[in-house]
C-alpha cells in the first residue's frame, strides 16, 4: 500500500508537470486539444494524489513503522483519532497534505462548466498545475515523504502530548485549506493578468473562492488560539511567536483584498491595489513554511526545523517578483478612474482601511525579521519581546475595529455631510455615551476605550439591521422576523460581512478584558490549603495518583468559592509521560460569560508522602466571547458564501 | 490632488515611524553569552538580556513555599548565579539546557523573568 503511494505520488508529479506544459501551451496557443488535455491533466493529478495520501493515512492508522514519517511521529499507543494529526506534525507532511488540497480544488474548478469564463481558466490551470507541480517537486525530490527507515522500529517516537488535542486536529487543515483558496484565487487573478480580462464575468465566481479561503484561515488562526489557551497552559492564546503570525500575516493581507475588490465603483475589477495584494498574500502564504519556530526561542511552538533548501526560498521569491513585474508592466494598460476618488466616500475609507491593513503587516513582518537583519548587519544577535508587537500592532488593531464603523456610515461614491451626521447621531453618539458611563462607575479606562471602538461599528451594524428591516416591513408588509432574516437572505455577502464584524468586534472585547483586566495568583498549596486569586477562593483538597502504560498522572481536586459559596469543583493534572520523561500540564478551565478562572498545576513532587503542589491560577475577563466571536465569523462566512440562487452566475451583487 | 498624497504620505510614514520608534525603544532583548556578561560589568546592568547554557550540577535550590529558583548557568567554562522568582519548569533539572531571560545586578546574581528550556531531542527524534 506504502509503495502504491510513493509510486501514485511520483505519477502525480510527473503528470503535474506534463499539465503545466500541455495547459501553458493549450492557453498561448488557444489549441482546444491542448486545453483539453491540460484539464484532464489536472484531474489526473487530483486523482493520483488522493491515492497517495489515502495510502499514508493508511500507514498511519496501521502505524506502519517502516515508513519515517510514520516512525518519526506515531507510536503504538497514540490514539486513533491522532494518528491523522500526526501526519501534519511533521513539515513534509504539512506541505504534503496542503498539495493535496490544491490538487482538489484545482480539480473541483476543471470540473465546472466555463462558460462564464472560458478565457481566462486555461491560464488559470496553467498557473494551478505549475504550483501543484512545485509542491509535488517538494514533497518528492526535495524531502522524500515516503522515506522508508533503515531497519523497521519496532515502535515509533509517538506524538507530543501537546498536539494530542483537539484544536490541533483541525486547526492545521483549517489553515492549509485557507492556503490552498488562495491559491486558487492567485491562479485566476494572474490569469485575468495574462489576458487582460478586466473582471466582470469572473469576479463573482473567484470572490467566493477568496471569501472561503478568508474565512477558514480565520477560524484557523481562532482555533490556534483557542488550542494555545486550553493546551499550553500558559494561559494566553496569543504570543506573537513567528509561526502564529505566519498564520496571520496572509489572514489580514487576505482581509485587505476581500475589501478591495468589493469597491464597486470601479467596474474594472482587475486594478493595480486588489492584484498586488493577492499576490503579496501568496507570496506570504507560501513563505510560511520558511518561517520556522526557532526551536530555542519559541517553546510554544518549537514542533520542528526548516526542512526546506534555500533555493525553494529562491523560487518564491522569484514568482513574488516575476508576479509584481508583470503587474507593474500591465498596470498602465488599466482603464483609469473616471472621478478622483473622494476621501468622505466608503470608497476613501476601504482604501484607508486597506492602507491600515498592510501597515499592520509591515510591523508585524519588520518584529520578525529585525532581529536577522542586526544580526546580519553585524549588530550582534538580538531579540525582540512581545511588548513590540503589543505596542506598535495593538492600536493599529483597534484602529481598523473602529474603521468597521466609519467604512458603513460613509455611502459609495460621496457622501454629504448631513446623512453622515444624522448616522453618527444614532451610532458614534451612544458609543460615546456608554464610553463615558463606563469611565465615570470607574469600570475600567480601557474598557471605556473598547466601549468607544467596539461600539461604533456595532451601532452602525444594528442601524443598517433596524432601517433595512424596516424598510422591508413597511414596503412587503412582512413581520419583524420575517423581513429581518429576508434582509440577511437578500444580500448574503452584505450581511454576511456584517455578522463577521460582529465577530470581530466579540474577539476586540475579548482580548482587550483578558489584556487589561486578567490577575494571576501563583502559590505552593498543602491540602486543606487555599490561595485567593480575584474574587475566587481555591480550596486544595486532595491530590490522586494515577498510573497507566504511558502517564504518570497527579490529578488535583480543587473547591472553588466565590462570596464564601462553593460554585465548583475544578481538577487540573498534571502528567508524567514516560515516552518522553517529562511533565505536561493539563489546565482546568471554568468558563462564564463575565470571566474564566483557569487553573494549572504546575508542580508537584509525585511523592505520596509529600501532596504539596503549586497551581497558577488566572482569572481572564471576557474570554469566552473570543471563542464566540470566532463563531460568528464562520456563520458570516458561510452566509456570505452561500450561492445566490436566483442570481445569474457573475452578476454583480452589493458588496459591503 | 498630487499634494494630497503627498502629504497623505508623510502623515502614514510619520506615524508608523513613531509606531515603530515607540514600540522597539524598551522590547530589544540582547544575546549574551555568560563570559562576556561577566566581563561587562556595569555595563549590562538594566538591560534585557538572553543568555544560553546548562543548568549545573548540584545547583539546583528550589523552594516551593516562596515559589524562588535557584541554579548557575553554565556556559563555554563560565558559571552565572540565577535566580527565577516563579514555577519550576516541568522538566527542569541539573545538565538540561535552558534559555534565561532577565536583567544582571550588582549584586553579580542574574534575576531572571523567564526560564526556558531547551530539549533539542524533545520533539524530533535524533538525527
Amino acid at each position: 500500500m506504502v509503495d502504491i503511494g510513493h509510486i501514485a505520488l511520483i505519477l502525480a508529479f510527473i503528470a503535474a508537470v506534463y499539465t503545466a506544459i500541455a495547459s501553458t501551451w493549450g492557453a498561448r496557443s488557444g489549441s482546444h486539444a491542448f486545453a483539453t488535455s491540460a484539464r484532464n491533466g489536472v484531474l489526473v493529478v487530483a486523482a493520483l494524489y488522493t491515492l497517495a495520501l489515502a495510502a499514508m493515512l493508511y500507514a498511519f492508522i496501521t502505524k506502519d513503522f517502516s515508513l519515517k514519517i510514520v516512525s518519526d511521529h506515531a507510536s503504538k499507543d497514540l490514539p486513533a483519532l491522532y494518528t491523522v494529526s500526526a501526519l501534519y506534525a511533521d513539515k513534509a507532511g504539512s506541505v504534503f497534505f496542503w498539495g493535496w488540497l490544491i490538487s482538489l480544488f484545482a480539480a473541483v474548478l476543471a470540473l465546472q462548466k466555463h462558460g462564464t469564463y472560458k478565457r481566462i481558466t486555461p491560464y488559470a490551470i496553467s498557473i494551478m498545475a505549475v504550483i501543484l507541480a512545485f509542491f509535488l517537486a517538494m514533497v518528492t525530490l526535495v524531502v522524500n515523504t515516503f522515506e522508508k527507515n533503515p531497519i523497521h522500529p519496532m515502535d515509533g517516537f509517538g506524538l507530543n502530548p501537546l498536539l494530542q488535542n483537539f484544536g490541533m486536529l483541525i486547526h492545521p487543515p483549517l489553515l492549509y485549506i485557507g492556503f490552498a483558496g488562495f491559491a486558487i484565487v492567485f491562479a485566476f487573478f494572474m490569469a485575468a493578468l495574462i489576458t487582460r480580462s478586466s473582471g466582470i464575468e469572473w469576479i463573482g465566481g473567484i470572490r467566493r473562492w477568496a471569501l472561503f479561503a478568508w474565512c477558514m484561515l480565520g477560524i484557523g488562526n481562532v482555533v490556534g488560539m483557542w488550542w494555545s489557551y486550553n493546551e499550553l497552559g500558559w494561559g494566553g492564546y496569543w504570543a506573537w511567536d513567528p509561526v502564529e503570525n505566519a498564520g496571520l500575516m496572509p489572514w489580514l493581507l487576505g482581509t485587505a483584498f476581500l475589501h478591495s475588490i468589493a469597491m464597486r465603483s470601479k467596474k474594472n475589477y482587475l486594478h493595480t491595489w486588489s492584484l498586488a495584494l493577492i499576490i503579496v498574500t501568496f507570496a506570504f502564504i507560501l513563505l510560511s513554511p520558511f518561517i520556522t519556530h526557532g526551536g530555542i526561542e519559541s517553546p510554544l511552538h518549537g514542533f520542528y526545523a526548516s526542512t526546506y533548501p534555500p533555493y525553494i526560498l529562491a523560487a518564491i521569491l522569484i514568482t513574488l517578483i516575476g508576479s509584481l513585474g508583470l503587474l507593474y508592466i500591465r498596470h498602465k494598460g488599466f482603464e483609469k478612474e473616471e472621478k478622483p476618488l473622494s476621501l468622505v466616500s466608503r470608497e476613501g475609507a476601504f482604501l484607508l482601511a486597506n492602507i491600515i491593513f498592510v501597515v499592520l503587516v509591515f510591523l508585524i513582518i519588520v518584529g520578525v525579521v529585525l532581529p536577522r537583519i542586526v544580526e546580519g548587519l553585524g549588530g550582534g544577535r538580538i531579540a525582540l519581546e512581545r511588548n513590540y508587537f503589543d505596542w506598535s500592532c495593538g492600536p493599529v488593531m483597534l484602529l481598523l475595529v473602529f474603521f468597521m464603523g466609519v467604512c458603513s456610515t460613509l455611502g459609495w461614491r460621496k457622501s454629504s455631510w448631513s446623512s453622515i451626521r444624522w448616522n453618527l447621531l444614532y451610532t458614534l453618539l451612544p458609543a460615546l455615551i456608554i464610553a463615558v458611563a463606563i469611565l465615570i462607575s470607574g469600570i475600567g479606562n480601557w474598557y471605556a476605550l473598547a466601549a468607544l471602538i467596539c461600539g461604533f461599528p456595532l451601532f452602525t451594524i444594528l442601524l443598517e439591521w433596524f432601517r433595512g428591516t424596516k424598510s422591508r416591513r413597511r414596503t412587503r408588509g412582512e413581520n419583524h422576523i420575517r423581513a429581518f432574516f429576508a434582509l440577511i437572505w437578500n444580500n448574503k455577502p452584505r450581511y454576511g460581512g456584517f455578522i463577521v464584524h460582529m465577530g470581530i468586534i466579540l474577539i476586540t472585547l475579548g482580548v482587550v478584558g483578558s489584556s487589561f483586566y486578567g490577575v494571576e495568583n501563583t502559590a505552593t498549596l498543602d491540602i486543606g490549603e487555599s490561595m485567593i486569586v480575584g474574587k475566587y477562593q481555591l480550596t486544595y483538597d486532595e491530590l490522586t495518583l494515577k498510573e497507566d502504560n504511558s502517564i504518570l498522572s497527579a490529578v488535583a481536586s480543587i473547591s472553588v468559592d466565590r462570596d464564601s459559596k462553593l460554585i465548583g469543583t475544578m481538577r487540573p493534572e498534571y502528567n508524567y509521560w514516560f515516552a518522553w520523561r517529562e511533565p505536561f500540564s493539563e489546565v482546568a478551565v471554568r468558563t462564564t460569560p463575565a470571566d474564566d478562572l483557569f487553573v494549572s498545576l504546575v508542580w508537584t513532587s509525585y511523592d505520596p508522602g509529600d501532596e504539596s503542589a503549586t497551581f497558577r491560577a488566572l482569572v481572564n475577563p471576557l474570554i469566552v466571547w473570543m471563542w464566540i466571536g470566532g463563531g460568528f465569523m464562520l456563520l458570516g462566512g458561510l452566509v456570505a458564501f452561500w450561492p445566490d440562487r436566483r442570481r445569474p452566475p457573475g452578476s454583480e451583487v452589493d458588496v459591503k | 490632488m498630487k499634494k494630497r498624497y503627498i502629504i497623505g504620505g508623510v502623515i502614514l510614514v510619520a506615524a508608523v515611524g513613531y509606531l515603530l520608534y515607540m514600540a522597539l525603544g524598551s522590547s530589544t532583548i540582547y544575546y549574551v553569552t555568560v563570559s562576556e556578561l561577566l566581563d561587562g560589568g556595569s555595563n549590562t546592568y538594566d538591560t534585557n538580556i538572553r543568555i544560553a547554557g546548562k543548568v549545573a550540577d548540584g545547583s539546583i535550590t528550589w523552594n516551593a513555599e516562596e515559589l524562588e529558583l535557584g541554579f548557575a548557568v553554565v556556559e563555554g567554562g563560565a558559571s552565572l548565579p540565577v535566580i527565577y522568582e516563579g514555577t519550576r519548569p516541568g522538566s527542569f533539572k541539573a545538565g538540561a539546557d535552558v534559555v534565561v531571560e532577565g536583567q544582571y545586578h550588582p549584586d553579580r546574581i542574574f534575576r531572571a523573568t523567564s526560564v526556558l528550556l531547551k530539549c533539542p531531542s524533545k520533539y524530533l527524534p535524533e538525527e
